[in-house]
């Protein structure tokens, strides 16, 4: 008795993102701001009512920038609502799609009929108040571990050393996901780029150049699940929830020293397909998480795409919109801007608009299934912590 | 202004044994002794079989560099304190005993260092008492 089929992404929001507030007294809008304003976008999306949510479920996503203990319940009164049921995202940037598998078990136990899933985070206009070592971070950050990007430049070196994974295997990856951003009115960066760019750009953190990076922006997002009943009685064509799965805090031989060149999605990418019951070659397009282009190729890799080290699949696939594997359709979060977590939604509402058939000049032609995933919180010696998978659908 | 200082680890009752055997220049990791696995970063029970008898185990300081990357920037204010030292190395260790630290490769220069590169533990002085374990090639 699994979840497949049984919820379905009803309405989606997203408030255009902006990198304001990083000068002394320029304006800038808070994360409340952000957060009511998707929300209010994704009910006009759904044809809902703020009062339709009053005993029915919010999922809200906590933050890496906004320290808040009790973040939902804030969310909750800033939106002015009284859920049935309050659910938290604490995957880091997992949580977007970790509460869509949620918010659907909840659904399909029968707790509420209706979720909204919202989130949004203002860096850049309201920085936190700075980071202090603690637990794992006590052994990284006297060292001058620079976060993210340093942890992950560990991963990429490796990778390139075992595999003979290549700037020209990674750029090709950076270049279509701008080329498909340059297509998407949504996307912040839309210049098209060239290999060359990709592999010019600045070091930041030797192997991560800029063009491996995302980028921090303000913003918010939202969609809303509904029961595959009600969702048939919206407006918007349903998207279909088909599977879903987590792998949390993996470990690839003994937890002292795992292999971190293996991510957690290959565990949760089995457990989706086979929750879906669908194959490899159903999937019309990926929607793969990407703080950094080198963790897009390992996904790619783990998901079952192809095997593992196989640079010649890298070289010879064509990513694009119209390619045999498309990938990052609207541009990714590298290209649409990371409101902290927030950014964890930006492949599940692009999903929605190639299966909804909102995909402009980038959509994916006849598209029925997609692959979306999440990942968060890198831990100490290891890749990302949290990973989730969804397999969404237009039909059950 | 005040000066950028570097972040410290906050010590706690867990990990005081380390940092007190590095203030005597001993690394030491734990250890289970019902299962024999070594345990790391320091945790209050084993992770791999979840007894409780975790035990600080001197080890040999020497091991290899799993990878590392080369500092070119502060991108987080927690490395404001070392905008003087770009261009540096954050490096992962792999000890001989199996556990993997973070930490940072001295004693040569950014690019001379290398995956697989030989290397062994000394002690540098971080703050008033604390001394943090690096690696140097040997």
């Amino acid at each position: 008795m699994s979840i497949k089929g049984k919820a379905a992404i009803v309405g989606c929001g997203e408030t255009p993102v902006d990198r304001q507030g990083q000068k002394p007294g320029e304006p800038g809008r808070s994360t409340a701001q952000y957060l009511s304003w998707a929300a209010r976008l994704a009910l006009e999306d759904a044809g809902l009512t703020l009062r339709d949510f009053d005993g029915q479920g919010l999922a809200a996503l906590y933050t890496a920038n906004y320290g808040q203990p009790f973040w939902p319940e804030e969310a909750a009164e800033i939106l002015g609502v009284s859920p049935g049921l309050l659910m938290a995202g604490g995957n880091g940037g997992a949580s977007a799609v970790s509460v869509l598998g949620q918010a659907a078990a909840a659904i399909h136990a029968g707790l509420v009929d209706l979720v909204l899933c919202v989130a949004a985070s203002a860096p850049l206009a309201e920085p936190h108040s700075g980071v202090s070592a603690e637990d794992t971070r006590d052994f990284e950050l006297p060292y001058g571990m620079m976060g993210p990007n340093s942890r992950i430049a560990l991963v990429m070196r490796r990778h390139m050393y075992e595999y003979g994974t290549s700037l020209d295997h990674l750029g090709k990856l950076a270049v279509t996901a701008r080329y498909h951003a340059s297509l998407n009115p949504g996307a912040y960066l839309k210049e098209p780029i060239t290999l060359e760019d990709y592999k010019s750009s600045r070091l930041i953190a030797d192997p991560i150049r800029l063009l491996d990076c995302v980028m921090p922006a303000n913003g918010g997002k939202a969609f809303i699940l509904a029961s595959a009943e009600r969702a048939r009685s919206l407006p918007k064509r349903p998207v279909y929830l088909l599977g879903f799965s987590e792998k949390d805090n993996p470990s690839y031989g003994p937890r002292s020293h795992s292999d971190p060149l293996v991510m957690g999605v290959r565990e949760a990418g089995e457990r989706a397909f086979a929750m879906a019951g669908v194959a490899h070659g159903d999937i019309d397009f990926l929607a793969l998480y990407d703080d950094y282009v080198i963790i897009v190729l390992m996904q790619i890799e783990d998901l079952g795409f192809c095997r593992k080290g196989d640079t010649r699949f890298f070289e010879t696939t064509d990513f694009s919109f119209q390619g045999e594997l498309p990938i990052q359709t609207g541009g990714g979060i590298i290209n649409c801007g990371q409101p902290s977590t927030a950014g964890g939604m930006v492949h599940i509402l692009e999903a929605v608009r190639q299966l909804r058939g909102e995909g402009g000049k980038r959509q994916v032609k006849d598209a029925k299934i997609g692959l979306v995933t999440g990942l968060g919180a890198v831990a100490y010696g290891k890749n990302l912590g949290c990973t989730a998978v969804a397999i969404l659908g237009n039909e059950t | 202004m005040a000066e950028a200082i570097k972040p410290l680890p906050g010590i706690t009752s867990l990990t005081r044994p380390f940092w007190e055997a590095a203030k005597g220049g001993t690394l030491t990791v734990q250890r289970c002794a019902a299962c024999g696995a070594f345990v790391w970063c320091p945790r209050p029970r084993c992770t791999e079989c979840g007894a409780d008898r975790l035990e600080w185990t001197p080890v040999s300081g020497r091991g290899t560099v799993y990878s590392f990357t080369v500092i070119r920037q502060i991108t987080q204010r927690s490395g404001d304190g070392f905008a003087g030292e770009i261009p540096y190395v954050v490096a992962w260790i792999d000890l001989e005993e199996g556990p993997r630290l973070c930490s940072n490769v001295v004693g040569c220069p950014a690019d001379a260092v290398a995956i697989g590169m030989a290397v062994e533990v000394i002690f540098e002085e971080g703050g008033k008492d604390l001394w943090l374990p690096k690696f140097r090639p040997r």
